[in-house]
């Protein structure tokens, strides 16, 4: 019995991690507040959302989805082009939005 | 001291806005935000606005804006509705462009007449910036009946430092003004602390004249 709740559980932390994650995209026409504060906006809207990043030195755009939820390239690239920005890439990746602030604030 | 006559400041405006990269207080700032201005012109103008953009590439709200000459006495107090429309823009890996147009109508209050008269509004900007360097030419043309103005506004800004979307922003800006109609005698000159965190715009400088030059924006 121990067994199977064990198996249980770590097929369901495995599964979170697996679908969890951050979608770094490199964005064109980033120069002021304003632009980060309306991409911010606007992505904030997903319910998948759990957090965003913009920095404007490195045009990225990082979004953090809850756990199990993700938002497609084509979602994405919509949202952006609909806010007046031009979308140039997208990465998933497995750094966290903590992980990203710190090696920004490293350059 | 820093007068210029006729349009001898428009040719330099188009020249120095040819030659170094551009923009400023936008019309349309972002999609589904509102963006409430302020301005005081040196005692020539002030102007309030309120502007939301459904979409991105354009934007409705209305405005006021009074005129008082610095030649004479005429005054003019105009209200107005407008649709901002995003021509065109340009998104460079680190810059952007934009052409803005706008149109409207409204009342115009004439001062010196008491009169009041169905008044059409046009303009046009065209903006460049990177986070360094930035300058825009505006034209905002006002016609009715009974008048009709022009006034012309070209800015120039140097930031110190590179910004990021959590930091304070600081901008040195040139601003050079004309009027049309007998409202202003030349160019008025001045020069301008502009400073932005979020959403959050204010600046504030003097013209050549002495005069306090102030503006605020404010977006969410």
């Amino acid at each position: 019995m121990r067994r199977a709740i064990f198996l249980l559980m770590a097929s369901w932390l495995l599964g979170t991690a697996a679908t969890a994650g951050t979608i770094e995209m490199k964005v064109n026409g980033l120069v002021c507040g304003f632009c980060a504060q309306g991409i911010e906006k606007t992505l904030r809207k997903y319910p998948a959302t759990d957090g965003v990043i913009v920095s404007l030195e490195n045009r990225l755009v990082a979004i953090a989805t809850k756990d199990g939820q993700d938002i497609s390239d084509a979602e994405l690239t919509k949202a952006l082009t609909d806010a007046g920005y031009t979308v140039k890439a997208i990465e998933r990746t497995d750094r966290s939005l903590a992980a990203i602030r710190e090696s920004l604030q490293k350059k | 001291m820093f007068r210029m006559h006729g349009y001898a400041g428009a040719s330099l405006a188009l020249l120095a806005i040819s030659t170094l990269p551009a923009a400023d207080a936008k019309p349309i700032a972002f999609a589904a935000g509102t963006t409430v201005m302020g301005e005081y012109g040196a005692g020539t103008m002030n102007e309030a606005q309120v502007f939301y953009a459904p979409r991105y590439f354009f934007s409705v709200g209305a405005g006021h804006l009074s005129l008082q000459s610095d030649i004479d006495d005429r005054t003019r107090d105009i209200t107005y509705a407008r649709l901002n429309y995003l021509v065109k823009r340009w998104n460079l890996e680190a810059a952007q462009g934009n052409v803005f147009a706008w149109g409207g109508a409204g009342r115009g209050h004439v001062g010196d007449t008491g009169a009041n008269v169905l008044t059409g509004n046009a303009g046009a900007q065209v903006d460049y910036e990177t986070r360094w360097v930035y300058a825009s030419l505006k034209a905002d043309y006002f016609d009715s009946s009974a008048f009709s103005h022009r006034i012309d506004t070209l800015q120039v800004g140097l930031a110190p430092y590179a910004h990021e979307y959590d930091t304070l922003a600081t901008w040195f800006v040139v601003q050079g003004r004309q009027y049309t109609g007998d409202i202003y005698d030349g160019v008025e000159w001045a020069l301008l602390l502009r400073l932005f965190k979020g959403g959050k715009w204010v600046e504030a400088g003097a013209t050549a004249d002495g005069k306090l030059q102030a503006m605020f924006m404010v977006n969410f």
